[in-house]
């Protein structure tokens, strides 16, 4: 287990005891992953703030959620995060806009890139690790996965898309779904 | 031969990514409820498969959230909600037993089965279900889809919800339990099945006082203000 992962444990565990210190810990850590996961699904800065809202007083709410034996925290708290991400930009029926969104994401008010938010190294280290693994699938994998992660689409929207069968997207997405499982694996 | 393990592992990587039709969501919500729990090569994949779309998140650039948002959480976590675990006193989700309990009544039979690495589940918990069994025979049995059932008995103002095998309905969300009246649906109490997919939920509800319960499956910590799908449609 990385240091990173140990200490989240230690600050979870606190913020199950009701410790707000330990909460605003992992709000110091998570935020911006989140707000950067939540901003590229939704592609709207308003509904960005409302999926990162909504995850951390759910993490308040019911840390309990969060089981320690099932992995890290950084992936059970970023894979609630894009849940809420997907299902509220499902709810919101606005998928039409969606393939524009991803092609050109709303401007972030204030962006600059010298604004550059600072994380924590670890996260750093394993972005870098995640993105090296990503580039290492056949890139017809890396599309659906991407279309199905961040698209939000279901996997008929993309067979529909990309005119091709149901059955290739899934195959695709399971060996993809394992490559990229390996892929993690051996470059930890 | 058919790969019953590759097939079912195909439709959970689509699951954990919420990228299911609804055809096939539901295959995944059956295969979860009665494959999965008993098989460690499926529960083993789809474990590595959500932690597989947790690391994904990393893709996306981080973004430095607006200021006022941490303020605009800090207002809100007070009070705490009722699901809360700091809050919830009479919190009635009971852990998993590491015994065998049989408790056979009318027909009734409740056995818990765990290894020797599975949590204790608290004797007053067991207990509490055993007695409410025990003194109000005949138990009333309703099934609430999910392997998931209502247990009550007439003119008592208490019911329990139990099931085992319950699947885990995803990062991030809850079960919901409403009490179902002709034109009204009430929000009872929102809970999640333990790691060996036990559910125990004893509610202080007159079980005439309704139609029926539902189980809804909803965000983790939002408001309850009126039911989404059911989750469990074959309960009809």
């Amino acid at each position: 287990m990385r240091d990173g992962d140990r200490d989240d444990l230690e600050f979870h565990r606190r913020l199950s005891e009701g410790d707000r210190g330990a909460f605003d810990e992992l709000y110091r850590r998570y935020a911006g992953a989140a707000y950067g996961l939540a901003y590229r699904v939704t592609g709207q800065q308003i509904l960005a703030q409302d999926v990162v809202h909504d995850a951390f007083m759910a993490l308040w709410r019911t840390p309990e959620a969060f089981d320690p034996a099932r992995g890290p925290f950084r992936t059970f708290f970023l894979a609630l995060v894009h849940h809420r991400a997907v299902d509220l930009v499902r709810r919101e029926s606005r998928l039409r806009a969606r393939s524009e969104r991803a092609a050109n994401l709303e401007p972030l008010v204030g962006e600059d890139p010298a604004d550059a938010i600072a994380e924590e190294s670890y996260l750093g280290v394993r972005r870098k690790e995640v993105r090296e693994a990503l580039a290492s699938l056949p890139s017809e994998q890396r599309q659906v996965l991407e279309m199905a992660y961040f698209g939000g689409k279901t996997q008929v929207q993309i067979a529909e898309e990309l005119g091709i069968p149901l059955g290739t997207v899934k195959t695709r997405t399971f060996a993809a779904m394992r490559k990229l499982r390996a892929a993690l694996e051996e470059i930890s | 031969m058919i790969d019953r393990h590759g097939e079912t592992q195909e439709l959970l990587a689509g699951y954990v990514l919420q990228s299911l039709s609804s055809e096939d969501a539901a295959e995944a919500d059956r295969l979860l409820t009665e494959h999965v729990p008993g098989c460690s090569e499926c529960r083993m994949m789809l474990d590595a498969f959500q932690a597989v779309t947790g690391e994904l998140s990393l893709d996306a650039d981080p973004v430095r959230p607006p200021d006022p948002l941490l303020p605009r959480i800090h207002r809100e976590m007070e009070p705490r909600g009722r699901w809360g675990a700091r809050s919830t006193p009479g919190r009635l989700v009971a852990a998993v037993a590491s015994v065998a309990l049989v408790v056979g009544v009318g027909g009734l039979a409740l056995a818990q089965h765990g290894g020797p690495s599975t949590p204790q589940v608290p004797t007053a918990d067991v207990q509490e279900l055993a007695d409410y069994v025990i003194q109000h025979h005949p138990i009333q049995q309703q099934p609430l889809g999910g392997n998931a059932q209502e247990l009550s008995a007439p003119g008592v103002q208490e019911l329990f919800v139990y099931g085992r095998g319950v699947p885990f309905p995803g990062p991030g969300l809850v079960y919901r339990l409403w009490a179902v009246s002709r034109h009204h649906a009430t929000h009872l109490h929102d809970f999640l099945p333990y790691p060996d997919g036990t559910v125990l939920v004893r509610l202080a509800v007159d079980p005439s006082s309704f139609d029926h319960l539902l189980v809804t499956v909803e965000p983790a910590g939002s408001q309850p203000s009126e039911p989404g799908d059911p989750a469990w449609p074959e309960a009809g």
